[in-house]
């Protein structure tokens, strides 16, 4: 009994402010433009090519960009798991440094590299392997480059965790037994290190499709996310309405594809599970 | 044999991945101390003009700068409270439901920020009384708490709760027993979270973005701004104080909970 009174009155503040400050707006904002306007702006969202075109933009810009950081990203936490080298400590920490460097800064980054007159381009016009310079920025591989980059160390962080947890005897087994390296790279290492892959590869999913700094900087109003797609209908358009079905559209979209995803990781983790007891 | 595992090709990726994560950083230094006019690389000449930019210009980004930090401190400030006593509430006690108080406390983290935003922005439209400094901070005080919840829980998780009996039945009341047991045993964790959660709310621009007036800017809203009309090199002056900043803060990290803690 005083168990339950402590817990209701530990919980209680936290529970109060998530209530006032957060579940009850999403709540209210949702369900009172659902009764003023029915589905109207859902509508109109699902049967314009436009949007649909954005919507389908921003899944295959999230997509390319969890594919590139799992190529990029993989082969590096391979190499922290497994290397006894001193550069192992210094490699966590280049890891960890960018999470604490605001996505403003890291996105000015690539403006500064990827502008008209940025660098890549002073250095292309100076070596005379180009006469004008080349398009980067507002385009679908600005944004992409700079998400990879500030999505990149998650992808790491989450593989590098469940390779350090493979003991090295199974490779070393897998090659006795007259694996050569791809073999055993594909058959045991890979296998193994599943949970790692994908739940790096949700959260970086996720975050292609929600970020709003980057593609903000990096693709403006020539290259449309969703999240951006937002901010143009309320400063461009004063479409409040519209913005509002937007938001609610990525909400759902997210939560939908988080439950699936987490659902296949849990079956893939119970399937690994039941295989080292077998 | 030592890197015998490790062959050539991870290691070829390994460089490549962490040449695309720090040059950018790595340029924005570079170009920060340049003497010429425009962003230059290599730069032409070494100076700290566009330092003294940042005061001399015409942005008052040292007012950013304060509404910035007062937003961060107060939001944590806050949160450590509400947030230490919920994961407590979690920790402490095993009973039905546990596991779905949880996904509550932690439920901002599911809700993509542009969203609550605006959801933000229509409801708190209609709140006369609310200035844009209430605002925002409210909006961060949400996305913040479950960074705190879930820091303060990992420590918590691992507490050994037998400590706190030893000290009531030697005869310590149960203020007693949180502020002279439990509190200094679970403050590395609470600090570390702490500074993770103000650097978050600090760097944080998309709530900021859209709560914002011409009356109270943060920082990096500021920097946003500026960028839009000018594109010298005080932008990557002020990235660099912030960056160096940032080290400090993980070196602080470092000492109090070690970065092995941050992995998960």
């Amino acid at each position: 009994m005083k168990e339950k009174r402590n817990v209701l009155l530990l919980a209680l503040p936290c529970t109060l402010t998530l209530l006032i400050a957060f579940i009850i707006p999403m709540v209210y904002t949702f369900i009172k433009a659902l009764i003023n306007d029915n589905l109207t702006y859902y509508t109109k969202f699902f049967t314009d090519p436009f949007y649909m075109k954005i919507f389908g933009n921003t899944i295959k810009l999230s997509l390319k960009t969890t594919l590139l950081t799992l190529v990029l990203g993989y082969p590096s936490a391979y190499f922290i798991a497994r290397t006894k080298s001193k550069i192992k400590s210094i490699l966590i920490i280049a890891t960890i440094f960018p999470f604490l460097v605001s996505a403003v800064i890291r996105a000015y980054g690539w403006m500064v590299i990827l502008g008209d007159s940025g660098i890549l381009n002073q250095f292309l016009l100076n070596a005379g392997i180009i006469d004008s310079p080349i398009k980067i920025m507002y385009t679908e591989t600005a944004v992409m480059i700079g998400m990879a980059q500030l999505v990149l160390p998650y992808m790491i962080l989450s593989i590098t965790g469940v390779i350090q947890n493979i003991d090295p005897n199974v490779e070393n087994a897998a090659k006795s037994l007259g694996a050569n390296p791809v073999q055993t790279f594909f058959k045991v290492t890979f296998p193994l290190s599943a949970p790692g892959v994908i739940s790096g590869c949700i959260l970086v999913f996720t975050m292609g499709m929600t970020s709003y700094i980057t593609p903000q900087l990096l693709g403006g109003a020539q290259y449309l996310t969703m999240s951006t797609l937002v901010y143009s209908q309320i400063k461009t358009t004063y479409n409040l309405e519209f913005a509002n079905a937007i938001c609610y559209i990525l909400v759902f979209a997210i939560l939908i594809f988080q439950i699936v995803a987490n659902n296949i990781s849990n079956s893939v983790n119970k399937r690994l599970g039941s295989g080292k007891n077998a | 044999m030592r890197d015998e595992r490790v062959n050539w090709f991870s290691k070829l990726v390994t460089v490549l991945a962490y040449t695309f994560i720090l040059a950018p950083m790595i340029i924005i230094v570079i170009i920060s101390f340049n003497s010429g006019e425009a962003i230059q690389f290599p730069p032409s000449g070494v100076s700290l003009r566009w330092y003294e930019y940042i005061v001399t210009g015409p942005t008052n980004f040292l007012k950013g700068l304060g509404n910035s930090l007062k937003v961060a401190a107060i939001a944590t400030v806050f949160d450590i409270f509400i947030g230490v006593f919920a994961s407590l509430s979690v920790t402490k006690y095993n009973f039905k439901g546990r596991g779905l108080l949880v996904s509550f406390f932690t439920s901002p983290m599911f809700i993509p920020s542009i969203s609550f935003a605006f959801v933000l922005l229509r409801t708190t439209a209609a709140i006369k009384m609310m200035t844009p400094f209430s605002k925002i901070l409210v909006g961060h005080l949400i996305i913040i708490l479950p960074y705190i919840i879930r820091n303060t829980m990992s420590i918590l998780v691992n507490y050994n709760w037998t400590v706190e009996d030893a000290a009531a039945s030697l005869g310590a009341n149960p203020a007693q027993v949180f502020f002279k047991i439990t509190l200094p045993l679970i403050k590395p964790g609470i600090i570390s979270g702490a500074m993770l959660s103000f650097l978050y709310s600090f760097d944080e621009a998309v709530i900021s973005s859209f709560l914002t007036s011409a009356k109270f800017l943060t920082l990096p809203v500021q920097i946003i701004n500026y960028l839009e009309f000018t594109f010298d090199p005080t932008v990557a002056a002020i990235s660099t104080i912030l960056m160096a900043a940032s080290l400090v803060i993980m070196i602080l990290i470092n000492k109090f909970v070690g970065l092995d803690s941050m992995i998960n």
